[in-house]
């Protein structure tokens, strides 16, 4: 099974990044041969559904900002349906993009070879409006097991 | 609202990114162009491209007319796939898919079930095709790594322009293409023309972009021209003199700045010969210019200004000042871009080996500027003999339209809010469209999930007492 591992968020906004820093500690820990590729992006929507294309299999981590604020550093492992109720496909109201639920469905539309298993984990976070290659202590603290459970979710 | 329960005022407010300047200060300044493709998962190739540009200067280091090249191609790959994803995933469910819509067809999803799943897959075919070019010219996806002071870090090899060649046809069949969806749907329908030349979103402004020697549109290089509502040039001028030009002004509600020209002077939220906004948009871009340097994009150029009823005033047409028209402008650069982008890859000079040229002045300063998709993006470095920054100033896209954009917001509201009455139900599709045609760059609602843009409007009556509040992802 092709599997890409995918660490999304910018990562020079505080706690954005954290998924990018997840997978850098996951890269460092998995032997080289895994057959497995990983990479990270700081784009949303159409573009990153196409770096999904001809993957069986996606593991993504990625920053998860709620609006009411509650519980940096929890951690959610969602899959699109979860995603799916918390970004519904019916506006394309980010403005410059569709959602990845509505690209993923899009790609599908259009017969590109989507990956059926996509595994989330989104990390709640605090602060993802200043400039920082460090993210917030409460958001830092859980990258160890945040990394431990994507480990597990690879050699699964 | 007033007393009467009309609207008396709208505030457009956006949350800004902060601590830009702190992040880069201490740095090295020629991580800049990696560094500010960062700022946003929009438009990172022209960020790139800025700091790149700003860097040359900055090292005094003029680059090569191949290097000029190189750049200008991958450039003009990142506009095909930018304008192309804009017309058909965010234009095209106010024009293709209709104003009128049911919000659920409202998307990219819907413009594919209007124009057929062909359509849909030429599309993502056209912007996989320009994002591999600019991995391989860019030397990275997404983020591209490869500006260098006065130069580029690698070649184009003569395998590379081969495949290109390729791509360069299909993209400007694609954009022809498009300006033909365009035609058949839009312009031939009656209502979606009424639309556009309807008064709503009309702002005689002054118009920004950069320009070549002939007064063509340019996207990499050139001066930059502003024109008046009128349509006569008001000021040329080089990037690097943009403060002499350029000045932001601060409103205590908003936590961003709005550039006016310096010359006219600020006068409000207002447009007119004697109000400083100014607009820099695809459609600025091609009010503020003379013509397309390319000879399919000047057809496209006549028939835009011909089909909107602009007449020709000593040898210029009359700006169009319907910023619904923004989306077909579009469409006339995309063309361009895919011309200009086929020029230069059948260009000799683009497979030159000789890219990197060695610096050996002192930085000090330097100012970049590139037109972004949307609009004139502008870096500012200053730093100390090691090349460590001191300073950094950006004034980015977007922001060049912050008060044209709460203009139109404020004329979409005054439609939709009359004596008291407020249309709920249009509301807050009549204010995205309002803003969806500058495409704004939000930044901030593109990377974390859930991924999209929490939009909420609030309106106060006369004593300031919140009357109604309508919101969409925002829980």
């Amino acid at each position: 099974m092709k599997t890409l591992l995918l660490g999304l968020g910018n990562p020079i906004l505080t706690d954005d990044g954290v998924g990018v820093l997840v997978v850098e500690q996951v890269r460092s820990r998995l032997p080289e041969d895994t057959p497995i590729d990983i990479t990270e992006v700081s784009v949303g929507g159409l573009t990153l559904m196409e770096t999904m294309i001809g993957y069986d299999r996606v593991i993504l981590v990625d920053a998860y900002q709620r609006l009411d604020g509650c519980c940096p550093g929890k951690v959610h492992k969602m899959t699109l349906d979860d995603l799916r109720l918390i970004s519904p496909t019916q506006h394309s109201a980010s403005p410059h993009d569709a959602s990845l639920v509505t690209a993923l469905e899009t790609g599908r539309r259009m017969g590109l070879q989507l990956p059926q298993d996509i595994t989330i984990f989104a990390i709640e976070v605090e602060n993802v409006m200043e400039f920082s290659v460090n993210p917030t202590p409460s958001v830092a603290a859980v990258i160890p097991q945040v990394t431990e459970a994507v480990l597990n979710e690879i050699t699964q | 609202m007033d007393e009467e329960g009309d609207v008396k005022n709208t505030y457009l407010q956006i949350p800004e990114l902060r601590g830009f300047e702190q992040f880069c200060v201490g740095r090295p300044a020629e991580e800049m162009p990696r560094i500010t493709n960062r700022i946003c998962g929009v438009c990172p190739e022209a960020h790139h491209m800025a700091g790149t540009k700003a860097l040359d200067v900055m090292y005094g280091v003029e680059p090569s007319s191949a290097v000029k090249k190189i750049r200008e191609m991958f450039y003009s790959a990142f506009y095909v796939t930018d304008h192309t994803t804009h017309f058909y995933a965010l234009g095209g469910p106010d024009f293709v898919v209709g104003p009128e819509a049911p919000a659920a067809e409202r998307n990219i999803l819907g413009v594919i079930h209007k124009v057929g799943v062909d359509i849909g897959k030429q599309v993502i075919d056209t912007r996989i095709r320009n994002h591999h070019v600019i991995k391989i010219v860019g030397g990275r996806g997404v983020h591209p790594v490869a500006g260098i002071p006065g130069g580029w870090s690698k070649a184009i090899t003569a395998e590379e322009q081969e495949e290109f060649k390729e791509i360069c046809q299909k993209n400007v069949d694609f954009a022809l293409f498009s300006l033909k969806v365009f035609d058949d749907i839009v312009l031939a329908n009656q209502e979606y023309v009424d639309l556009i030349l309807a008064d709503t979103f009309a702002h005689r402004t002054y118009y920004m972009g950069t320009v070549d020697e002939n007064n063509f549109v340019n996207f990499y290089d050139g001066m930059i021209r502003v024109t008046d509502p009128e349509g006569k040039e008001f000021e040329k001028y080089e990037a690097k003199d943009y403060a002499d030009h350029v000045s932001e002004r601060v409103e205590s509600w908003s936590y961003l700045k709005f550039p006016y020209l310096k010359n006219v002077g600020w006068n409000g939220f207002t447009d007119g010969m004697d109000s400083g906004v100014y607009c820099a948009t695809p459609l600025s871009r091609l009010n503020a210019s003379d013509g397309m340097a390319t000879p399919k994009a000047q057809e496209a150029f006549e028939k835009f200004y011909e089909t909107l009823g602009s007449k020709k005033v000593n040898g210029r047409y009359e700006p169009v000042h319907q910023r619904l028209a923004t989306h077909w402008a579009r469409l006339v650069e995309l063309l361009y871009a895919a011309e200009r982008m086929q020029e230069l890859v059948n260009d000799p000079e683009i497979t030159d080996p000789d890219v990197r040229p060695v610096v050996t002045n002192t930085p000090a300063e330097g100012v970049g500027s590139v037109e972004a998709p949307r609009g004139t993006l502008t870096h500012h470095y200053w730093s100390d003999e090691n090349g460590i920054l001191t300073k950094v100033n950006l004034i980015v896209g977007t922001t060049n339209n912050n008060a044209p954009i709460t203009m139109s917001v404020k004329k979409a509201a005054k439609e939709l809010i009359t004596k008291g009455t407020v249309v709920t139900d249009g509301l807050l599709n009549k204010i995205e469209m309002a803003f969806r045609n500058y495409d704004p760059c939000m930044s901030c609602a593109t990377h974390s999930l859930p991924g999209q843009m929490p939009l909420e409007v609030t309106i106060r009556d006369a004593d300031g007492k919140e009357v109604e509040r309508l919101s969409q992802f925002t829980d």
